[in-house]
């Protein structure tokens, strides 16, 4: 018996998961084919312009970068460091607005 | 509805706010590479180290036209000796180029060396061919003289050679055939005339 045909299984996710896509995959699968993610995503990024939560962000990684060296930084560092303000800061009428629209496509695609 | 997180959400209201989450975390990441693109790239102007590499850069530029300046002679005279002029300096090897281009080619007709940055009035001059008055200069003092003998020409425009200098390119020196030796019959005397 050759080792090349008893081949170990492909390991399987670190996650326990069913063979079954869970519901939260499902719904993020019709957001993808829909499109609504995408109009979603735009109009999130539009919002977070708008409110000034961008420049914010963009001001705390030039501060970074300043006090690391230009040189020094990776995409990694940034995102570590943006991400704890940038959930606090976000406005709250920006999010009760993407989570209203998101609840009402989760109303619409799970009554089909 | 309840937006705050300190009520027990239902599962729908999970699901959103999970799906917000992950939106959020793609604008971060946008934010983020954007940021890192622009701090690698140098493009942000207000870093305080990026003053000392501009400082660096000019001192650079400074120091490479002064010693192109030394290096370059000019044996034609006549052209200022200029660093590296308003051309932002150096090019993509690092050299830095004199505004003046300093160069000495040989004129293709009347044979004389003549720099470079100052070729293109030379042959305005030499060839008789430009706007300037000079022309009509050479046709005064042609007038009464003889027209249509060449040779004779030579003799009577011998003051201007030895006082012009050579180099200069002067209009007589370049016109008259006697002038430097190598100008063709054709512009002496007559060139008024055929242009």
């Amino acid at each position: 018996m050759r080792a090349s045909i008893n081949r170990p299984p492909t390991p399987s996710a670190e996650e326990d998961r069913d063979k079954e896509p869970s519901l939260g995959e499902i719904i993020n699968i019709k957001l993808l084919e829909s499109g609504e993610k995408e109009k979603l995503m735009e109009l999130l990024r539009e919002r977070l312009v708008e409110c000034g939560w961008r420049d914010e962000m963009k001001a705390l990684c030039r501060a970074y970068a300043r006090k690391k060296g230009r040189n020094n930084v990776t995409v990694d560092d940034l995102i570590h460091v943006i991400t704890p303000k940038g959930r606090a800061s976000v406005p709250d009428s920006v999010k009760a607005e993407l989570l209203q629209r998101i609840r009402s496509f989760l109303m619409s695609t799970t009554l089909r | 509805m309840s937006s705050s997180k300190d009520a027990p959400l239902s599962p729908r209201s999970q699901l959103a706010l999970s799906c917000f989450e992950e939106l959020l975390d793609c604008a971060v990441a946008d934010v983020a590479s954007e940021c890192h693109r622009i701090a690698r790239l140098g493009l942000d102007r207000s870093v305080d180290a990026e003053e000392e590499e501009l400082r660096v850069w000019a001192a650079r530029a400074a120091a490479a036209a002064a010693a192109g300046g030394d290096h370059h002679h000019h044996p034609g005279g006549g052209g200022a000796a200029e660093e590296g002029g308003s051309k932002g300096g150096v090019d993509v090897f690092g050299q830095t180029h004199p505004a003046i281009a300093a160069d000495v080619v040989e004129c293709m007709n009347c044979g004389r060396p003549v720099v470079a940055g100052r070729f293109a009035p030379h042959l305005e001059k030499c060839m008789g061919k430009g706007r300037r008055a000079r022309t009509k200069i050479t046709r005064s003092s042609t007038a009464g003289r003889t027209r249509s003998s060449n040779g004779s020409a030579a003799t009577s425009y011998s003051p201007y050679t030895t006082t012009a200098n050579p180099n200069r390119g002067s209009i007589p020196n370049g016109v008259t055939d006697g002038g430097s030796g190598g100008a063709r019959g054709d512009y002496s005397n007559h060139a008024p005339e055929g242009c």
